[in-house]
């Protein structure tokens, strides 16, 4: 039976060490090590405080949807909102190895996952990243 | 996430233990942005940090933005490699000094 996880949490950033200490068990109990474990949970950690920044403008009464499931090659993240829609032009629109200090979170969600997409649904906006586990043999 | 804030000759040693995230960094950038006011230069001791997210490094890039402009120097030591790899993420190793020693950030001015 593959592995896992879903819950409902508010808008609120003390649930984020809630959200990272479920994710880096979940991606060590799927094979990741210890450095691909912290990655990608700083990486759904910052898809998180994204919605609670730019979806909900820190509004602590919104609720997130956080879904992980073990896919056939590794792991499929899905988080659901009901806020404000993502500005596509602003994702990423940060150059890198700058000093300027916003809008770093989307690069590291972009660099330790595989895919990352965001989509407005009638259930609200849906951000789908995916990370391969490149088996050793 | 705790601070606490110490003397060391001029300079002024900013010690955080915990987790730098979303909902603590602005503990954090408040705490550095007055301590900077207080000494010619802050050294920030990042060992005892368990996690540090975006908003923490954006925090500590406004404090290295601001020291400049005071003409003022910030120093970061102790960085453990879950910190060196949220640095590496973000691609700010260079932009910062880093020491791995409080004696090597110390006698670095």
């Amino acid at each position: 039976m593959s592995l896992q996880l879903k819950f409902v949490m508010p808008s609120d950033p003390r649930y984020l060490p809630v959200v990272r200490g479920a994710i880096g068990p979940l991606a060590a109990a799927m094979g990741w090590d210890e450095s691909d474990c912290r990655a990608i949970t700083l990486a759904l950690d910052e898809a998180v405080a994204n919605i609670i920044r730019h979806a909900y403008h820190n509004r602590a009464d919104g609720l997130i949807e956080l879904e992980c499931r073990e896919s056939a090659d590794g792991l499929e993240v899905t988080l659901l909102d009901n806020g404000e829609a993502p500005d596509r032009t602003r994702v990423c629109a940060r150059a890198i190895a700058c000093d300027q200090p916003g809008g770093l979170g989307t690069h590291i969600i972009k660099d330790v996952m595989d895919t990352v997409s965001y989509q407005a649904t009638p259930a609200g906006n849906r951000f789908v990243a995916t990370k391969r586990l490149r088996k050793t043999i | 996430m705790k601070i606490s804030i110490r003397d060391a000759g001029t300079v002024k040693i900013v010690e955080i233990e915990g987790d730098v995230d979303l909902g603590t960094s602005p503990d954090l950038r408040s705490a550095l942005f007055e301590t900077l006011l207080e000494a010619p230069k802050l050294a920030l001791n990042l060992a005892a940090i368990r996690y540090i997210d975006s908003s923490g490094i954006a925090t500590l890039l406004e404090v290295l933005q601001d020291s400049q402009r005071r003409n003022k120097e910030f120093v970061l030591f102790g960085l453990s490699p879950a910190v060196q790899q949220v640095f590496h993420l973000t691609h700010v190793v260079r932009i910062f000094q880093v020491f791995q020693t409080e004696e090597e950030a110390l006698g670095s001015a």
